[in-house]
C-alpha cells in the first residue's frame, strides 16, 4: 500500500496487551518492550522481504519504562541493578537483536515523538529521510507504546 | 530515491562540559591535558568499579543548560526573533531517570520528547521537531536528520542540541555492567585500559545552507560536508569484531563529502576505552585506510557524554580545526596491538589538513559519522 508521503508499506504486524504477553525474549527482564518490539519485527521480517540494507527506526515517546523504573528502584534502594537492565537500558539494544537476527545493516535509529499521536509521522518522515538519502533500501519502522507495539516494513516509491 | 545536495554549514555552536560553560573552557581546558575527572559528590556512587566523573560543580539542571547553550549557539549565529520563530529544533537526550520516579499514570504525560519543547518555547525557536533517543549515537543522528533537511532543502535553518549530565541511575548501570574505568581515567585505544567514565555534556549548533548564511552575511565557522550511518548486525550491546559497520558509514560519510583518506588531518574517535569498542574502532579505521592519520578520543579528557557525545565531539572538531591544534588522546599507557593507530599523544601537534571526521557508535551496534571541514 502506498500513502501519499511516498512510502510503500510492504508488510506489517500488531502486538496488544490484549493478546497476552509477548514471547519472552533471552537475554531481556523485567519489561514487555524489547520482546515486544522483537515479535512484530519477527513477524514482518519472517516474510523474506527486507533487503541487507534495511534500517531501522523505532519511535517511542516514554522508551522502556519499565525497565527504568526498575533500575530506579534498585539505585533508590541501595543495591546494584542486574547486569541484564545495563545491556537492555536504551532502546537501541532491542534494535540491536533484530539487525543480528535478520542481517540487517542499515541506520540503528530511536526516537521519541512530540506526542504519542505522532510516532508514526515521525518515524516515516525519518524513514523518508533515510531513503531519499540512500542510506538504506528499505526501513523498518518500529513504534512501541506502554501495552502496544507495531511494525512496518516500508520502502520508497521509486526504489 | 535521489536528493538534491545543498552546503550545509555551521554559524552558530555553544557546548558546556566539566570543564565549564562555553567553547573557550571545553578548548582551554583540553590544551591543559589535564582530565576533567573528579569524585561524584552529587548522588552517592555506593560500592561501585569507582566514584569518578567527569562532572561541573553542582547538581545542574538539563533543561536549564539546553536552554543556556540554544540561546548562545542562535546568538553567536546572529539569529534574530523572527529567523528563531522559523526555526526548529532537533534534540537528543536520555529518558529522565525522575519520570522513572512519578505514578504510572503520570509517567503518561511526560514523554522524553518534554524537554524538547519546554526549551524550544524557552529559546523563541519554531518548536520541537524530534527528539532522537539512540543512546551514543543519538547527538549525531540529530546533526544528520539536520544535515539531510537542509541538504535536501526541505530546511534553510536547523537547531541541534544534545545534553546528559551525569545522574544515579546510568552510573549504576555503567557500574553494574563492568564498564566503567575502575582506575579512575579513561585510556582510549591504550594498553591495560579498563573501561569509560561518564561526563557532563550538553551542546547546541545552528545549522543553515550555505546560501541562507551568506543571505544573513553570517560567519560560517565550519562545513558539514558528510555524513554516515550503519549498523554492525552483530550485537544487542557489543561492536562488531572488525569493525564492519563503522566502516561502512566512514565510507559513506566520505563518498558524500568526496574526500579521500588521505584527505584527512584529523579524526575525533568514538573511543570509549573499553576492551570491545576500542579494538573493533581500531579496526574500522584500518578498513577505511585511516590507520596513518592522527586520531584521538577527548573522552579521555571530557569523559562519555552519551546522547550529547555527538555533539561534544563535533564541537572539539571545530575547535581543532580552527585552532589548528591536535587534542590529546590522554591517559595512555602504551600500545595494544589491536589498537594501532595514529594516536595524538604530543600536545603541539598540528593538523596537516583543514579536514576531519568525528565517528560515535552506540549499542545496537549503531555507527554515525559526520566529515567536518574548516569555512
Amino acid at each position: 500500500m502506498t500513502r501519499t508521503d511516498g512510502l510503500s508499506e510492504l508488510a506489517w504486524a500488531r502486538w496488544s496487551a490484549a493478546d497476552g504477553a509477548p514471547p519472552a525474549l533471552p537475554g531481556f527482564v523485567a519489561s514487555d518492550f524489547a520482546p515486544s518490539i522483537s515479535d512484530v519485527a519477527d513477524r514482518v521480517l519472517s516474510g523474506g522481504q527486507a533487503s541487507a540494507r534495511t534500517g531501522l527506526v523505532l519511535a517511542s515517546s516514554g522508551g522502556d519504562l519499565a525497565t527504568a523504573v526498575a533500575t530506579a528502584e534498585a539505585v533508590d534502594a541501595g543495591k546494584a541493578p542486574g547486569a541484564l537492565l545495563f545491556f537492555q537500558s536504551v532502546p537501541n539494544a532491542v534494535l540491536g537483536h533484530i539487525a543480528k537476527r535478520w542481517s540487517l545493516t542499515g541506520p540503528v535509529i530511536c526516537l521519541s515523538p512530540d506526542s504519542r499521536e505522532q510516532g508514526e509521522v515521525e518515524a516515516r518522515s525519518v524513514a523518508r529521510l533515510l531513503l531519499r538519502a540512500g542510506e538504506a533500501d528499505m526501513v523498518l519502522m518500529l513504534l512501541a507504546e506502554p501495552g502496544s507495539a507495531v511494525a512496518v516494513l516500508l520502502e520508497g516509491d521509486a526504489s | 530515491m535521489s536528493a538534491p545536495r545543498k552546503t550545509v554549514v555551521v554559524t552558530g555552536l555553544d557546548v558546556t562540559t566539566a570543564y565549564g560553560r562555553g567553547e573557550d573552557a571545553l578548548w582551554t581546558g583540553l590544551g591543559s591535558g589535564v582530565p576533567a575527572f573528579r569524585a561524584v559528590d552529587r548522588f552517592g556512587t555506593g560500592r561501585g568499579r569507582t566514584n569518578v566523573a567527569a562532572t561541573l560543580p553542582g547538581d545542574p539542571d538539563l533543561e536549564t543548560e539546553l536552554t543556556a547553550v540554544v540561546t548562545n549557539a542562535c546568538d553567536q549565529a546572529g539569529l534574530s526573533e523572527t529567523d528563531r520563530a522559523r526555526t526548529p529544533l532537533l534534540l537528543a537526550r536520555h529518558a529522565d531517570g525522575a519520570v522513572a520516579r512519578l505514578d504510572v499514570a503520570d509517567q503518561e504525560h511526560r514523554p522524553i520528547s518534554l524537554t524538547a519543547r519546554t526549551v524550544a518555547a524557552a529559546t523563541g525557536l519554531f518548536g520541537p521537531a524530534r527528539t532522537y533517543t539512540n543512546a551514543c549515537v543519538a547527538g549525531t543522528t540529530a546533526v544528520i536528520e539536520g544535515i539531510m533537511r537542509i541538504a535536501a532543502g526541505e530546511a534553510d535553518r536547523v537547531v541541534v542540541a544534545a545534553g546528559y549530565l551525569v545522574d544515579p541511575d546510568n552510573f549504576a548501570l555503567f557500574s553494574a555492567g563492568r564498564a566503567l574505568a575502575a582506575d579512575g581515567l579513561l585510556r582510549p585505544f591504550s594498553d591495560k585500559r579498563q573501561g569509560l567514565l561518564l561526563g557532563d555534556g550538553v551542546g547546541a549548533v545552528v545549522l543553515e545552507s550555505a546560501e541562507s548564511a551568506e543571505r544573513r552575511s553570517a560567519t560560517v565557522r565550519a562545513v558539514l560536508a558528510g555524513w554516515g550511518m550503519a549498523g554492525d548486525a552483530f550485537h544487542v550491546c557489543q561492536p562488531h569484531p572488525r569493525g564492519e559497520g563503522m566502516a561502512r558509514a566512514i565510507e559513506s560519510a566520505l563518498r558524500r563529502a568526496e574526500w579521500a583518506p588521505s584527505d584527512l588531518g584529523y579524526v575525533n574517535c568514538h573511543g570509549t576505552g573499553t576492551k570491545h569498542n576500542d579494538a573493533s574502532e581500531s579496526a574500522a579505521l584500518h578498513a577505511s585506510a585511516l590507520d596513518d592519520v592522527p586520531v584521538s578520543s577527548t573522552k579521555s579528557m571530557h569523559g562519555h557524554t552519551l546522547e550529547a557525545s555527538g555533539l561534544v565531539e563535533l564541537a572539539v572538531t571545530i575547535l581543532t580545526l580552527r585552532h589548528g591544534r591536535l587534542p590529546l588522546n590522554a591517559n595512555y599507557l602504551g600500545e595494544d596491538p589491536e589498537c594501532a593507530l595514529r594516536l595524538v599523544l604530543d600536545r603541539d601537534e598540528k593538523p596537516t589538513t583543514d579536514r576531519a571526521l568525528s565517528l560515535n557508535a552506540a549499542f545496537g551496534g549503531a555507527n554515525a559519522v559526520l566529515a567536518v571541514s574548516a569555512p
